[in-house]
């Protein structure tokens, strides 16, 4: 996770920098990068990445549980798996996309400024001051909450996906991908929406 | 939730159950005695297992009626009387179905910790005693991939019987062991009457088994019961199927 905020931030830091020399903002550099990292870039990173890795895991596991008969063994001992291995699933689900971006988003910036530095040297308070000038609570908070939005859609369509599974381990394998699958893309497509709802919701006028 | 107090453990009327084109159960009727052993034979895919997953409500029955401990189960209202039903009932699958990320004591001690009043040494002591009975005392602390498939049986009826439970269902409790510890858990099954005056329904194509256990026996073939009785009576059977299942037990 940390990987890729980082890789994010560098790679923003690379391509943006000509652009914005060409245009005579190189001042901007930024403000480009953070308000790219944690506006949009940092959260839809996040998100996909843990669909990836989370949504895979959920999916196979839940999947080996349904064909080797576990979750009908916890039913027939009056247990609700629905309620003790999905809703488990997505409440960590939940907790963690947010906590998880923030991560990525501190490693994007940090290496965004070490990619600029490299590039031409300023402090990392200067980096700072510049690229957080302007950024207020309604920059931050609602693309990270909304996380909460992506980590619910990755627990839900995976544990679906892995309590559904039919056909041995085969089925298995069908339900960890379509669980990357799904949630990925219903993680795109509830971004849209998210991003149009938080800016008629929480623009600067 | 009440109880009908003059019903059998398990009775079933008219049971019917398809998936798909394909019918499983063509309307099957079967009533256990309390503390009885029955064994449902037939061949693979005619439909025993899922008769015991209909009976614990794993399975929706196209028609038909299930009593369980005098409980009709089509008619609880929601999953919480069907699951105070579930209590009274333990469950061996065939693969044993433990939970491979938790040990095999945690295993035994799950619907200890989910349904009983238990302390924790209390339960620490019943799940000792529970694996004690079965033999597994000494590999509490293994994992389930670490243990032979004659052993997770063993844990797997460790766990169905940690509630105390008055039926016990068994679905091929035998399969792909050999020999001798298929002949250990037939004891076993044996022991739960005598000691815990047990009623089990036992699903089956061994037939060594379900000699060896059964009060009863139940034909099933082609969704629907053939012929049931004593393994003697069975053996005076004209039917040709049961003549020929029954062929490697004389």
């Amino acid at each position: 996770m940390a990987l890729a905020g980082a890789a994010t931030g560098v790679v923003l830091s690379m391509q943006t920098r000509e652009a914005l020399i060409q245009f005579g903002a190189k001042s901007m550099l930024p403000a480009v990068i953070i308000f790219s990292i944690i506006r949009e870039t940092g959260p839809i990173i996040t998100a996909l990445i843990v669909s990836g890795r989370v949504g895979a895991g959920i999916g196979a596991e839940l999947g080996s549980m349904k064909v080797t008969e576990q979750i009908d063994a916890m039913e027939a001992s009056a247990i609700n798996p629905y309620k003790f291995l999905a809703a488990t699933r997505i409440l960590a689900c939940i907790v963690a996309l947010p906590l998880l971006t923030v991560a990525a988003d501190f490693c994007g910036v940090v290496m965004g400024w070490i990619a600029n530095t490299l590039t031409e040297p300023v402090s990392l308070r200067f980096f700072l001051n510049r690229g957080l000038n302007g950024v207020t609570f309604n920059d931050l908070l609602p693309p990270t909450v909304k996380t909460c939005i992506f980590g619910f859609i990755i627990g839900l369509v995976s544990c679906f996906q892995g309590m559904n599974t039919r056909g041995g381990t085969e089925g298995v394998g069908r339900s960890a991908t379509s669980s990357v699958l799904l949630s990925s893309l219903f993680v795109i497509l509830a971004d849209v929406v998210l991003v149009r709802l938080i800016i008629v919701f929480f623009e600067r006028v | 939730m009440d109880a009908q107090p003059d019903m059998p453990p398990i009775a079933v009327q008219g049971l019917r159950k398809s998936f798909g084109q394909q019918k499983v159960l063509n309307g099957i009727s079967l009533s256990i005695a309390p503390h009885e052993i029955v064994t449902v034979l037939g061949r693979s895919g005619t439909g025993k297992s899922v008769l015991l997953k209909l009976l614990i409500g794993l399975e929706k029955p196209d028609a038909g009626s299930i009593s369980i401990d005098g409980h009709e189960i089509g008619s609880l209202e929601n999953i919480d009387q069907l699951n105070e039903v579930r209590k009274q009932v333990g469950f061996l699958f065939q693969q044993a179905a433990l939970y491979d990320s938790l040990s095999i004591r945690q295993n035994v001690a799950f619907p200890l910790k989910r349904h009983s009043n238990l302390s924790a040494e209390e339960q620490k002591s019943r799940v000792e005693e529970l694996l004690a009975s079965v033999g597994m005392d000494r590999d509490q602390d293994k994992m389930p991939s670490e243990i032979s498939g004659g052993m997770k049986k063993r844990v797997g009826l460790a766990r169905a019987l940690a509630l105390d439970p008055e039926i016990v269902m068994f679905d091929e409790p035998t399969a792909g062991l050999d020999p001798i510890t298929a002949a250990e858990i037939a004891s076993l099954i044996i022991e739960l009457r005598e000691k815990r005056h047990i009623t089990s329904l036992v699903v089956t194509h061994d037939i060594h088994t379900a000699r060896a256990i059964s009060d009863r026996l139940v034909v099933l073939n082609e969704g629907n019961i053939l012929t049931e009785g004593t393994f003697e009576d069975l053996q005076k059977s004209k039917e040709p199927f049961v003549a020929q299942f029954l062929k490697d037990a004389r």
